[in-house]
């Protein structure tokens, strides 16, 4: 069944406050789950009090400056601080997003910091995505073409067959849209969630691949395609502001016109 | 005896057996495709209804008898019914996949199912009683 309540070792108590310098005065409160597996206690919310006058714009800036400054233990993941890696994804002020693009300035108040929704958590704000990525896998992101290249030459396509492909090969798979959806939350074990939907469009939608047919074949099935509900969740949160829900719709048209 | 501290794993499956599943169902096109379906047809049935009930509205029972048994309104409820019914089913269903799962599924959707048939049959009984019993009572008050 649907869970509404958090099981009781997930439900999260009061942590520490960690005060700005004397003298600060530009000060922002973050709020940052933590969470260990190495103790038996259920997570916390501490609280750092940061000058904002100290650090970079973005939420990003300060999450480095508190591992660099304040806190070595909080632990989450980033790489490349120009939203291109991915790696920042979490939930910030209530809504999916990465870390690096998201500025400070845009949030009111306190900025509460949590891990992507409804995936395990392995430390802190840093969330088990191991099934999201074999979801991933399981739908062949690659190209499947049975006619061999030009021997002397790339696979061509023409401007309009490479068009199609905008608005999906810009995915940076973090996940976001994914752990936005309350289907995926609901039946992330089966509904393959927009990230991976959406890739899987982009090889159906791509003139070099050949296997559209088993593509669909793959996705025809009432959970990993059809528990997508319309909720848009996916497209209102992508930092990178693609539709995976556009993607998903053409799949469900695609499944239809193939029937007729 | 086990450590209590090291909780016992009972799912060593992989991640990717796990995402393939059992694989495709090979079926939801027709379930989403009739959703849409009768929703649409639905929109054209239901104004006709809400206008007949205006239309209707302060009118004597044989008046009301007198207009169900028409051939056109009789087609038009028993649409509108029926349609309404197997819609509701079809999104019913969505919920009980969404929210319930397990063992309890299978049978969630056979109870809802049994009744929604239920309230869709009586539902067309009761139409076809207004259409058929006009004519009958005419027959019994004539002999």
């Amino acid at each position: 069944m649907v869970e509404f309540r958090l099981p009781k070792n997930s439900t999260v108590g009061k942590g520490r406050i960690f005060t700005a310098a004397p003298g600060a005065t530009n000060v922002k409160n973050f709020r940052i789950y933590r969470w260990s597996p190495d103790d038996d206690k259920n997570p916390v919310v501490d609280t750092y009090e940061i000058d904002l006058d100290k650090i970079g714009p973005m939420v990003l800036d300060a999450l480095i400056h508190i591992k660099n400054d304040v806190d070595s233990t909080l632990t989450f993941r980033r790489s490349c601080r120009e939203g291109i890696c991915g790696s920042c994804a979490m939930n910030i002020a209530g809504e999916n997003t990465l870390a690096c693009l998201k500025p400070i300035r845009d949030i009111e108040g306190d900025i509460a910091i949590y891990p992507l929704p409804h995936m395990p958590v392995i430390k802190d704000l840093v969330p088990d995505l191991d099934g999201a990525y074999a979801q991933l896998r399981s739908i062949d992101p690659w190209l499947k073409s049975d006619t061999l290249p030009p021997p002397d030459s790339e696979r061509r396509q023409s401007i309009e067959e490479r068009a199609e492909l905008d608005g999906m090969w810009e995915c940076i798979l973090c996940f976001c849209c994914s752990t936005s959806c309350p289907s995926y939350w609901w039946n992330g074990d089966r509904y393959l969630g927009p990230a991976t939907l959406l890739a899987a469009y982009r090889w159906i939608a791509d003139s070099r691949d050949e296997h559209a047919g088993d593509r669909l074949d793959a996705l025809e099935d009432p959970l990993k395609l059809y528990a997508c509900r319309t909720i848009m969740n996916c497209t209102q949160t992508c930092p990178k502001g693609l539709n995976p829900a556009k993607a998903i719709g053409r799949i469900k048209e695609l499944q239809l016109e193939r029937k007729a | 005896m086990s450590n209590p501290k090291k909780p016992h794993i009972t799912v060593m499956r992989s991640q990717l057996s796990r995402a393939r599943g059992l694989g495709s169902g090979q079926a939801g096109v027709g379930h989403w495709w009739a959703e849409r379906a009768s929703a649409v047809a639905l929109v054209p049935l239901s104004g006709w209804f809400v206008i007949q009930v205006f239309r209707l509205a302060g009118a004597s029972q044989p008046e009301v008898a007198k207009w169900g048994a028409r051939p056109l309104n009789t087609t038009m409820m028993l649409s509108l019914v029926i349609l309404t019914f197997y819609h509701t089913q079809l999104g019913l269903q969505v919920i009980i996949d969404d929210y319930v799962h397990g063992k309890a599924h299978l049978p969630a959707g056979l109870l809802m199912k049994g009744i929604v048939f239920l309230l869709g049959l009586f539902g067309t009984v009761s139409v076809l009683k207004l259409a058929l019993a006009g004519s009958s009572r005419g027959r019994i008050a004539a002999g």
